[in-house]
């Protein structure tokens, strides 16, 4: 390699080959991704995040929640994510347009959460994520900081908000343990997670019968 | 020994940012030791510091992965790139000031990175955990910081050049632009949805394969034929081998997103790209397979560098597959596979870099062979059983989570003694690099000692066999 110009020039051209065909392929394919308008149910899907939520995704994200969670269901027979009760079915480009920070995650120390919030048969409300965010779970750290002890005046009623804990985690006489704003919007986002409506792209493919019994003989 | 000739007049003359640069990542990697250190203990104890904000896991990995790659790798790779370029030059660095500028703003960008991250300024993206205020700065420092380098390379003795050249000058040329770009596309204007971590995953990959992989490989082939004293072998395919990872090398991202909501065909182009990475894996082993008998402690780090790069191109190509991937993909072996290639590969053959060059550039010998040789030692084995136990954690969760029987409360019991084991390996890796820093410190301070008479003495602790 003699010649600095052409040298310098396959290195921006090998540079500029895989953004151009990794990232500006994928832009060009799912950039102009709109969402689904579903005539029989008269609404279009998915739905615009909540403000409350779309602070709280940011709160995840500071917390760097996705080093142990990730947000992405694998197909029913890649992975067992469906008999783990994450989803009915997989994940698709059209669930993330409107998160302005999709934590697709890379690592599942904890369970996946794409759908927390539709867990069957019965999803954990918000004084039960507050509580697992107090209290900790095996294998999750606590989150003790995004919650606030106050001492209670005389006389005053206990906020509204307080956490209600028993045993070892009780607050002393005359103290209540109440969420933060962070706290409260990033239950507000967990709550929201939840992709109910099933796309046309997200169905499976299924192989005519012919040829599914031909497989099954073999 | 020919040790006296080595050392030449235009290493003095170009030791300071040489040594800044040096020292500054000796002690970002610390500092990224303790961070990764207490993010281990608290995978198996999460309770572990988890009152205070800033060592909650998520932001202490951030941080520690942050002060390893921007801190640790860049800062010392890009020393030992500038070495290279001058060596090869035959004449003291030029504009050194931009070199020197360079160093403090990266630095200082760093420090900020790693406030920001402390305060919840994250990104969540692989890789690339710099609030999108620092990535101004790390952008212009580091072009700073090129120029020299660049201009080093063009104004060479001869007009051939050679393996150790390229790959150099591909980490000084290609990082400003990965930057800007992915700054465009993550932060200031940022695509939709899941366009986001293609793009992350992207950059991930070409931070790797275009700028952390080439600067371990351009002090390693400047390194492996001074040592054995030869040409090295099969050196006719050494561009091949190089273009090939050029070429091939970012379009290998899209591994870690097989079965994930984007276009399959990005994790299909992804196997297809690690395979054909072989070729230049290949190369690498064939060119440098002389470091494996060459005796010293330089020599000893690239040669165990050189074989964790290979093992490592071997993993990426296997867990590519889907049948694979479905069991290793969000499990311990992906965190394995970064390890083995940032620290086995990568670290490693930065360490034989300094070994070689730092007694070259100061004119002093190691202050204590005894802290190179437990250095080399605590590094080796540190790695090993780092790499180790991930994996045998890894093993243990891919089976557990493919059972959807088994709670994660019974994965973390189960998988605790693999992850006890990482935290050992955390432990040692963190002391040996206390010693090299040490080390590197008193030696450093050696050449500020007026009284010391100037000439070169031949090292013993650098041409020494570890025993």
């Amino acid at each position: 390699m003699k010649n600095n110009v052409i040298f310098f020039l396959g290195l921006a051209s090998a540079l500029a080959i895989s953004w151009a065909g990794i990232v500006l392929g994928s832009n060009a394919q799912l950039g102009s991704l709109a969402p689904f308008y579903d005539d029989s149910e008269g609404a279009a899907f998915p739905a615009r995040m909540a403000g409350a939520a779309a602070q709280g995704q940011l709160v995840y994200r500071d917390m760097g929640c996705a080093s142990c969670h990730t947000q992405q269901v694998r197909r029913p027979g890649f992975g067992v994510d469906k008999e783990r009760g994450w989803g009915d079915r997989q994940s698709v480009a059209r669930d993330y347009i409107y998160q302005p920070a999709p934590q697709l995650g890379l690592s599942r120390v904890g369970p996946d959460l794409a759908n927390l919030a539709d867990r069957k048969p019965s999803a954990l409300d918000a004084s039960d994520l507050l509580h697992l965010l107090y209290a900790g779970a095996p294998g999750m750290p606590t989150y003790r900081f995004l919650f606030e002890t106050r001492t209670l005046g005389v006389g005053a009623q206990p906020s509204e908000k307080a956490l209600k804990l028993v045993g070892a985690l009780e607050p002393k006489a005359g103290t209540e343990v109440v969420p933060t704003p962070e706290a409260e919007s990033l239950v507000a986002y967990l709550l929201s997670l939840k992709n109910p409506y099933t796309y046309p792209e997200a169905v499976p493919f299924t192989p005519p019968a012919g040829e599914g019994e031909k497989e099954g003989a073999k | 020994m020919t040790m006296k000739s080595e050392y030449s007049p235009t290493d003095a003359a170009s030791r300071w940012p040489l040594m800044l640069l040096i020292i500054s990542g000796a002690s970002w990697l610390v500092l990224a030791g303790v961070f990764a250190l207490i993010s281990s203990i608290q995978l198996h104890t999460p309770s572990f510091m988890a009152l205070c904000p800033v060592f909650t896991y998520g932001r202490g990995v951030a941080i520690a992965e942050t002060a390893f790659v921007y801190g640790w790798l860049a800062n010392a790779g890009l020393a030992l790139a500038l070495w290279v370029l001058m060596r090869l030059s035959g004449e003291p660095l030029r504009a050194q000031n931009w070199a020197l500028g360079g160093w403090t703003f990266w630095n200082l960008g760093v420090l900020g990175a790693i406030i920001g991250l402390g305060l919840g300024d994250l990104t969540g993206f692989e890789l690339l955990e710099l609030p999108g205020y620092i990535q101004l700065i790390l952008f212009f420092s580091y072009a700073a910081i090129a120029i020299p380098g660049l201009l080093a390379w063009s104004g060479r003795l001869r007009r051939v050049s050679f393996a150790s050249h390229w790959y150099a000058a591909a980490a000084l040329f290609l990082f400003p632009w990965l930057l800007s770009i992915v700054h465009v596309m993550l932060f200031s204007a940022p695509v939709r949805g899941v366009l986001q971590p293609i793009v992350a995953g992207w950059y991930a990959q070409s931070v790797w394969t275009l700028v952390l992989a080439p600067l371990a490989l351009s002090i390693a082939y400047f390194v492996v034929p001074k040592v054995t004293g030869k040409v090295l072998p099969s050196y006719e395919f050494a561009s091949l081998g190089f273009w090939c990872l050029i070429l091939v090398g970012g379009l290998t991202g899209g591994r870690h997103l097989v079965g994930g909501p984007v276009p399959a065909w990005i994790a299909s182009v992804a196997v297809v790209s690690c395979a054909l990475l072989f070729f230049h894996t290949f190369v690498v082993l064939l060119n440098l397979r002389g470091a494996f008998t060459a005796p010293g402690v330089a020599v000893k780090f690239i040669a165990f560098g050189v074989a964790a790069y290979v093992l490592g191109a071997v993993f990426d190509t296997v867990t590519s597959f889907h049948v694979v991937a479905v069991q290793t993909q969000f499990t311990y072996f992906d965190e394995a596979q970064k390890q083995l290639a940032l620290y086995g590969a990568a670290t490693t053959i930065l360490f034989g870099g300094i070994y070689f060059a730092v007694p070259r550039i100061t004119g002093k010998a190691w202050l204590s062979p005894l802290l190179v040789r437990g250095h080399l030692m605590l590094s080796l084995l540190g790695i090993m059983l780092l790499v180790i136990s991930l994996c045998a954690a890894g093993a243990t969760q891919s089976h557990d989570l493919l059972d959807a029987k088994v709670p994660f409360a019974t994965i973390t019991a189960h998988t605790r003694d693999s992850l006890v084991g990482v935290t050992a390996a955390e432990l040692i890796l963190l002391l040996g690099n206390i010693c090299f820093l040490a080390n590197f410190y008193g030696t450093a301070c050696e050449i500020l000692k007026i009284s010391s008479p100037a000439t070169f003495s031949p090292s013993s602790a650098m041409e020494t066999p570890a025993s």
